[in-house]
């Protein structure tokens, strides 16, 4: 009887084991850059790049079914990589693009807007980084997509390659 | 008078040193326990990247808002995931990492016990 418990025991703790060493080895260990897709997107005031003045605040408050933020800095390399694509979502497809310029100098941002061109409907600053943290960025480049309802329905961390580009048309369709 | 006025003066400046010190180490607490998620396997208070230097601000301007601990844990957690935080938050998915440890324990705890009770009864 007494070696019938202690068999039970080893086996209830074998399976313990088991359960906790399987679920650690499927569990996401990863960090989720998703994790605020589907939720809405935290409110932020910009001040324009063009004129400090002017502000707007973000969720735009423009009827739109979707629009595009961008997070960009002219010392960023991939920027300038990802900068065609954008142009080409403004110019084909019509849509409006939020820059946020982040930790950039203005006359280095004005300069790589006069020679890549300027696909932006609005250029925010991001002097210190914080905007960017307030809607869960990382650094540059990053990509968000906007619904009317100011939710966030797609996110891409990294530059905008021919892949990302047919993912945000598939989504603005 | 005047040598309890110069007491006073010193012990509150004395409390305003450690108070200064005591937020210093919450800050530094809360550093430890936030990943840097630009670094690898870095804590924020290990790293000096553009990211890691960022959340600092943000987070002290938020402790200088006498926000609390678990203020600023929710609001980092919410835009980057629970993955940030080197302790994880007790939820019903870290139940059994939190407790298992602590249910290991307690049967141990009772196996001993129960030894000692046989060991003691055979003895006697």
């Amino acid at each position: 009887m007494n070696s019938k418990i202690k068999f039970a025991g080893i086996f209830f703790l074998f399976i313990s084991f088991f359960i906790v060493f399987y679920y650690a080895l499927k569990s996401d260990t990863k960090n989720n850059t998703q994790i605020m897709v589907g939720t809405r997107l935290p409110n932020i005031q910009l001040s324009s790049l063009f004129n400090p003045i002017q502000k707007i605040s973000l969720p735009s408050s423009e009827k739109e079914n979707f629009y595009l933020i961008n997070i960009w800095s002219s010392w960023c390399v991939p920027c300038r990589d990802e900068h065609p694509f954008l142009v080409k979502l403004k110019n084909e497809h019509q849509i409006k693009i939020f820059g946020i310029n982040y930790k950039d100098k203005t006359s280095n941002a004005l300069d790589f807007l006069t020679k890549l061109g300027n696909p932006f409907y609005y250029v925010g600053v991001d002097s210190d980084g914080s905007k960017s943290i307030e809607i869960g960025g990382y650094g540059v480049p990053e990509t968000y997509v906007i619904n009317a309802d100011g939710i966030i329905i797609f996110k891409h961390v990294g530059p905008i390659n021919s892949t990302t580009f047919e993912k945000i048309v598939a989504t603005i369709k | 008078m005047k040598n309890f006025l110069f007491l006073l003066i010193v012990f509150l400046l004395n409390q305003q040193d450690s108070f200064a010190l005591f937020s210093q180490d919450r800050e530094i607490k809360i550093y430890k326990n936030i990943r840097c998620l630009a670094c690898q396997g870095q804590s924020l208070n290990d790293s000096n990247s553009d990211f890691a230097n960022d959340l600092k601000k943000v987070i002290k301007e938020k402790l200088n808002n006498n926000e609390t601990d678990q203020e600023i844990y929710t609001y980092l957690t919410a835009r980057y995931g629970d993955w940030i935080l080197f302790d994880p938050p007790v939820k019903k998915s870290t139940l059994l990492l939190w407790f298992f440890p602590v249910f290991i324990l307690v049967i141990g705890i009772f196996i001993l016990y129960k030894r000692t009770v046989f060991e003691k009864s055979k003895l006697s």
